[in-house]
């Protein structure tokens, strides 16, 4: 082992000085600059409206604000979604957004079939692809009934994957 | 590590640089007298890292500022701790220029041939309060944005050249979005440039005419040690004590934000950061036409003498024994500040007691027209219960309760239910807390 000289203690003191502020301030700006960035964004509920407004096994798009946030900066959106009441009583809610590739698809009340009009996706009132690209049933959204409003958390979801993921 | 930097060193020729570096000749030997000017550099190598990151999230809007700035504060990991770190940072900085100034003056550095070094760092100390200044107003809270109103307005009492000044300074007539993005501006872009020229050249002539050492000339002459180790040991020891310091404060004391700036509030008596404390209580004993020396004459003046200090004096004497004159006068200086200083210190503590939530808590009251059925020392009509001592009588639950639903915690009360929200709830309960006999 080579012997300590004085001028190399002292110049490892104060290389072992600067690397313990360089560390201490070095972990605290890592996680300020990167941890936000990975923060789940948590979406409120939306008011839908009346839950007697809805009708049997008839959609209806309903708009919806969402307060969203970035950062510091909130603001409100307006989006819509497909709201009705089935046979049996139950709200289904589904997300506008066609999971083929992201257009708005629009309700046929004829031949009672969601139809998207980009690349023909149909498909059926209880959401499943009667015919087209479109790699999965359209997304139902988290639905709330409080005091006889109807609430749903607005969601987007990847498009264009035969699983549903929230996208982001 | 050690194989890294030989294999560089090895490429770039390093060792006649580190030799020229390093081992600058210190007359007299290394000492802890010597530590200010490498504390002052640190600190604002800490203030660029810190303020650099602070941008990240930081808005120069008056929409945004105060926003972004409480969600650095509240939201961000960290945040707290970066911003604390900023802030007293700024602090810090001061006080390590203000100790490494004494530290020149007592030992008569700045005589020649170290003229220019003094002239370099008196402009370096300009920067550094034009920082604090410009700093000062980027939270856009209440504190800021007084404070700046205030201080844009001293420049404006200046003769002939003051009120333009000070238009350009506010970017128009009224303080605004474009002065904040302004001092923004000024802050993050014109000055750092600025500040890291001076201090190179600042550093450069130190290299050119070297150190200037203890003021006995035969001890200056008897040792003379390299830079390196000892000198640089002493000084990372320094700035490894400081930055501990450091740490503590800003995770300990959290930076202070005000409530967000309110143009139309004149219940809002702002404050300057302490360094400029000793000035505002000054600027407090001025009236009339005197009002111009203080806010004109005596700043320049006062940077006018810090430029001629080097050329005033005997050329060579050193020791402060042998300057009698300049040392009375840095006494009497010193003393003046502190004195001033204490003072603002003292009235202004006794100003924060008096909450700043029960001053917005009254103007409420006022707004709600509450005096057309209370009664506060005889101001008021008398319908409903007098509230001169209302403090003594409630706690802030009841009060809380009571605001939001009058009838249900008083079965009878005439007084309408007010909507108010949270901040305004707080407010009104802490005017009524504080309605007490003493």
């Amino acid at each position: 082992m080579s012997e300590v000289t004085r001028r190399g203690f002292l110049g490892r003191a104060i290389g072992g000085i600067a690397a313990l502020i360089g560390l201490a301030l070095a972990v605290p700006l890592a996680g300020y600059a990167i941890l936000p960035a990975f923060k789940k964004k948590e979406r409120p509920w939306s008011e839908v409206g009346p839950v007697d407004r809805l009708e049997v096994d008839a959609p209806k798009t309903f708009d919806v604000v969402i307060s969203m946030q970035s950062g510091w900066m909130k603001s409100d959106s307006v989006r819509s979604v497909w709201a009705f009441r089935n046979k049996v009583g139950e709200v289904v809610t589904y997300s506008p957004i066609c999971p083929h590739l992201g257009c708005a698809y629009q309700w046929d009340g004829e031949a009672r079939q969601f139809r998207c009009p980009c690349h023909n996706s149909v498909f059926a009132l209880n959401g499943q692809v009667i015919s087209g690209p479109a790699p999965r049933p359209l997304d139902t959204l988290p639905e709330k009934v409080e005091n006889g409003q109807l609430y749903v958390i607005f969601e987007e979801f990847k498009v264009g994957t035969p699983k549903k993921e929230v996208a982001g | 590590m050690n194989r890294i930097f030989r294999w560089v060193s090895q490429r770039l020729n390093l060792p006649p640089v580190l030799h020229h570096l390093l081992d600058e000749p210190i007359p007299g030997g290394a000492s802890w007298i010597y530590i200010f000017g490498s504390v002052t550099l640190a600190v604002f190598i800490s203030q660029a890292i810190t303020g650099a990151f602070l941008a990240l999230y930081y808005a120069p809007t008056p929409d945004h500022a105060y926003d972004s700035v409480q969600y650095i504060q509240t939201q961000v990991p960290f945040g707290a701790f970066v911003r604390g770190m900023h802030h007293w940072g700024a602090s810090l900085m001061m006080i390590a220029i203000g100790l490494h100034m004494l530290q020149v003056y007592l030992y008569g550095a700045y005589k020649a041939p170290r003229e220019p070094m003094w002239i370099v760092g008196i402009f370096l100390l300009v920067l550094t309060l034009t920082f604090g200044f410009t700093g000062y107003l980027l939270p856009w809270d209440q504190t800021a944005y007084w404070a700046t109103q205030v201080g844009i307005n001293l420049v404006g009492t200046v003769p002939w050249i003051g009120q333009p000044v000070a238009q350009v300074l506010r970017g128009g007539t009224e303080l605004g979005a474009v002065t904040l993005n302004r001092f923004f501006a000024i802050h993050t872009l014109f000055l750092p440039w600025s500040i890291v020229i001076l201090i190179a050249a600042h550093l450069f002539i130190l290299r050119r005419v070297g150190a200037a050492g203890p003021w006995d000339e035969v001890k200056a002459k008897k040792v003379s040690e390299p830079f390196y180790p000892r000198q640089v040991f002493m000084d990372a020891v320094a700035i490894g004590a400081v930055f501990l310091g450091l740490f503590l404060v800003a995770f300990l004391f959290p930076a202070h934000l005000a409530d967000r700036a309110n143009p139309s509030d004149n219940t809002f008596r702002p404050v300057p950061e302490w360094y400029f404390l000793f000035y505002y209580q000054l600027l407090k004993y001025s009236t009339g036409r005197w009002e111009v020396v203080l806010t004109f004459v005596l700043p320049v003046a006062w940077f006018g003498l810090l430029f001629a200090i080097p050329f005033l004096g005997r050329r060579g004497d050193r020791a402060p024994t042998r300057r009698p004159v300049a040392m009375a006068l840095g006494t009497v200086f010193l003393l003046v500040v502190f004195t001033l200083l204490g003072i603002a210190v003292k009235q202004t503590h006794s100003l924060v007691l008096s909450d700043p939530g029960a001053v917005r808590g009254r103007a409420l009251y006022t707004k709600l027209s509450c005096e057309g059925c209370h009664r506060i020392h005889g101001t008021g009509a008398q319908v409903g219960p007098d509230l001169s001592y209302e403090g003594d009588k409630r706690d802030r639950d009841w009060l809380i309760q009571h605001f939001k639903d009058p009838q249900k915690i008083t079965p009878g009360s005439i007084m309408p239910a007010y909507r108010l929200d949270e901040t305004q709830l707080n407010a009104l309960t802490q005017y009524m807390l504080s309605l007490k006999k003493k």
